[in-house]
């Protein structure tokens, strides 16, 4: 198990007249890609904003690469990258100005900037777009020029508050591609939503906020980082009629079966090969084999129901 | 380069606005020349020209620039990202305020340079008087928005250059009332206000100063309190903790200043009554200007509670401050005879009214309504004086108004006690909705802050 990047304990927020979070607690690995999803108005922005250091929770303590949010807040700046919801450019300086600024104002020395702007801008894709005004772009454009922004200064954790709101769906994709390429550099992700389906295709874990609280089991596999734990789907052709029982005798445990459709899992380390192997052996006739991969949807509405 | 004050520069000295602005100065002074040339009094008209390019452009364009350097960027939402940068709060504060006010300020110079030509002769001390003008009010401008924003965000909406303007306006007006009421006549404070344009020579702790060599060193001290000030709010915003050195310093040095006028011949009564109406006005000023954030005072009670003295501190509500001070003046004013002032004004009924005032205050800016609390308490205070005194004075003649009013002499006790009473029901009732309880989780656009710079 690696290391965590982000430890939340006992958070506890409150607005004047409101508890937004009721002592959160969870961790976060370094490397993994989090869904953090829930409602609207569960606190997953405040949450959000007490892990980034902009605001500090009345009790409790948040460490963010090792660095205390109330003890080292400027530390925790320094180390990551975040996107609120509803953020703004700076729209009348061009695309090289305002990555330049962001780099030179997040303690990227004035030799290695140039550098660090053209890394960027490729990250995003948006080298040929240099000399335009931030005004200019479009809104997936201006998305991926904030999260440039963001990255410019290589943080190890970035903060993405609903980053597809408003985008079309290239947009998404766009972002979703990108996402995946910073989590494959190392980067450790959080990604707020509470559309699922956005979420789907790079997040590895999911935590549920509900209420200003953790619900379900925590932080939990999810989405792509699922594949393993959540057992393999198999079609047999002509199955036999107590194709349950015959599973069950190879020491498969039977989540779904549907006519010549299952999936079934097996103790935990046993390879893909080895169940095939089982299954073949018995004289199954398997025509697919692949794991089987739960969606966030349903692992959502699985923790939901805890 | 601080790369706060390079995009600053990108931004407000971009070559275009530049161009337009030098045209413009230009234009002007070559207007005034054109239309002066015949008058033979060409060098009092370009005095008085340099003098109103300078007040125009470096005093007020750069004093509007200065607020809107911090308002600009909460409106388009880049504070947060701001925010997250590694660079200082002095960084920060420097960067964006002289940034941002590089091309008027350079555009004022102008008319510094002007005068100089044309003044005969030109008064260095001027010069420096109008600098520190400058300074002041761009620095004020500054802190004024960052107050703005915070005191926007703990009342759950969005700061905006009207409001703070409106709030400076208000603010003025109430200062002033205050400033010509017979509270502060008889404490000393009236002809400090009166001496701002006061030619000749000032005498202060019993040394005579030239007015102008006065006004222009004080203007330089406050202004660096203000850029101070600015400074210190902005490390609260980037979420840094502060020890409480600046704002008590102020209120120190202000209640020197102020004393300074009343030293002298008259006795040092008078200098501590003096002082002590200082500290009376910035409680009720810091009341006002402070976010109006139950989670802070909630915070602070906790520690102090707990006897983390030091950790309170560094949280403590602004008004504490020059209360205590206010406090330990008052005990001093026991010691020294405050000649006419006790028999109007009572010390203790005054502080007594003073811990009663903040307590309506805070009852109504810690209100389900935080929008609407400076407003409300500025109405309850007029009723209570102003009702009230009357009610009082008809129903019990002086002594019904003591119940109202601070008084002092043979009333002085009846006062005190009057207004204890008030203030224990004012606080108990803040103290209620400071503490409310939570009730349903919602989401404001950002978190509450609130401490003293």
């Amino acid at each position: 198990m690696s290391k965590p990047m982000i430890v939340v304990r006992d958070v506890v927020y409150d607005y004047p007249a409101s508890r937004a979070l009721h002592g959160v607690s969870f961790d976060v690995e370094a490397g993994t890609v989090l869904a953090l999803v829930g409602p609207n108005g569960a606190g997953k922005t405040t949450l959000m904003r007490c892990v980034a250091a902009l605001d500090a929770p009345l009790e409790g303590t948040i460490s963010v690469a090792g660095l205390d949010t109330q003890e080292d807040p400027r530390g925790v700046h320094a180390a990551i990258g975040y996107l609120p919801d509803f953020f703004g450019l700076y729209d009348e300086l061009s695309v090289r100005r305002a990555l330049t600024y962001a780099a030179r104002s997040r303690s990227v020395s004035e030799g290695d900037t140039p550098k660090a702007v053209e890394q960027a801008a490729a990250r995003v894709q948006l080298t040929d777009r240099l000399d335009a005004r931030a005004g200019e772009l479009s809104r997936g454009l201006r998305q991926r020029l904030a999260i440039g922004q963001t990255i410019v200064h290589q943080p190890s954790v970035l903060l993405l508050d609903e980053p597809a709101a408003g985008l079309d769906p290239e947009a998404r994709r766009s972002l979703s591609d990108l996402i995946v390429r910073l989590a494959g550099e190392g980067m450790t992700i959080v990604v707020s939503s509470h559309i699922l389906a956005e979420l789907e295709d790079y997040s590895t874990r999911m935590l549920m906020i509900r209420e200003g609280r953790v619900a379900g089991g925590g932080v939990v596999a999810a989405g792509s980082g699922q594949s393993a734990d959540a057992g393999f789907a198999v079609s047999f052709t002509d199955p036999p009629k107590d194709l349950r029982k015959r599973l069950e005798k190879l020491g498969l445990t039977v989540t779904r079966l549907e006519g010549a459709e299952a999936v079934v899992g097996a103790a935990s380390g046993t390879a893909d090969a080895e169940v095939l192997t089982l299954l073949v052996g018995a004289g199954l006739k398997v025509s697919a084999f692949q794991p089987a991969r739960r969606t966030l949807e349903a692992a959502y509405l699985s923790e939901a129901g805890r | 380069m601080n790369p706060e004050f390079q995009r600053n520069l990108w931004l407000d000295a971009s070559p275009r606005r530049v161009i337009w602005a030098g045209v413009t100065v230009l234009l002007v002074y070559f207007a005034v020349a054109l239309l002066s040339r015949d008058s033979g009094h060409s060098g009092d008209i370009f005095t008085g020209v340099g003098i109103a390019v300078f007040v125009a452009c470096a005093v007020l364009w750069a004093g509007r620039a200065a607020g809107s350097s911090v308002l600009t960027e909460v409106a388009e939402r880049t504070w947060d990202f701001q925010r997250l940068s590694a660079l200082t709060a002095w960084d920060m504060t420097w960067g964006k305020l002289f940034g941002a006010t590089f091309l008027a300020t350079c555009a004022g110079l102008t008319g510094i340079v002007v005068y100089l030509l044309a003044a005969q002769p030109a008064s260095p001390w001027l010069v420096i008087l109008m600098l520190a003008v400058a300074l002041l009010v761009q620095s004020v401008s500054f802190m004024a928005a960052l107050v703005g924003v915070r005191k926007a965000r703990a009342e759950g909406r969005v700061a905006r250059p009207g409001g703070i303007i409106g709030g400076l306006i208000v603010g003025y007006f109430l200062l002033s009332s205050l400033a010509a009421s017979n509270a502060l006549k008889l404490g000393g404070l009236r002809p400090g206000f009166g001496w701002l344009g006061r030619q000749g020579l000032i005498e202060w702790w019993g040394v005579t100063i030239p007015a102008e060599v006065f006004w222009s060193i004080s203007l330089l001290v406050f202004a660096g309190f203000a850029l101070a000030g600015a400074w210190r709010l902005m490390r609260l915003e980037l979420q840094m903790r502060s020890e409480p050195l600046v704002w008590p310093l102020f209120l120190l040095v202000l209640a020197a200043w102020v004393a300074g006028y009343r030293a002298g011949p008259i006795g040092h009564g008078a200098s501590v009554a003096a002082a002590g109406m200082a500290m009376c006005l910035a409680a009720y000023v810091a009341a006002f200007v402070e976010p109006a954030d139950r989670v802070a005072v909630r915070r602070f009670a906790r520690l102090a509670v707990q006897g983390k003295a030091s950790e309170a501190a560094r949280i403590a509500p602004a008004p504490l401050f020059p209360l205590v001070f206010a406090a330990i003046l008052t005990l001093i004013s026991f010691g020294v005879p405050t000649e006419g002032f006790a028999t109007v004004y009572s010390p203790a009924a005054l502080l007594a009214f003073l811990v009663r005032d903040l307590g309506v205050i805070a009852l109504f800016r810690f209100g389900p309504r935080p929008q609407r609390g400076d407003f409300g308490a500025v109405v309850a205070l007029a009723l209570l004086y102003g009702v009230g005194g009357i009610f009082g004075r008809v129903a019990g003649g002086p002594a019904g108004a003591a119940f109202f009013m601070p008084s002092g002499g043979e009333y002085a006790a009846f006062s005190v006690v009057s207004a204890l009473v008030q203030a224990a029901i004012a606080w108990v009732l803040a103290a209620q909705r400071i503490r409310s309880p939570e009730t349903s989780v919602s989401a404001p656009p950002s978190g509450p802050a609130s401490a003293p710079a």
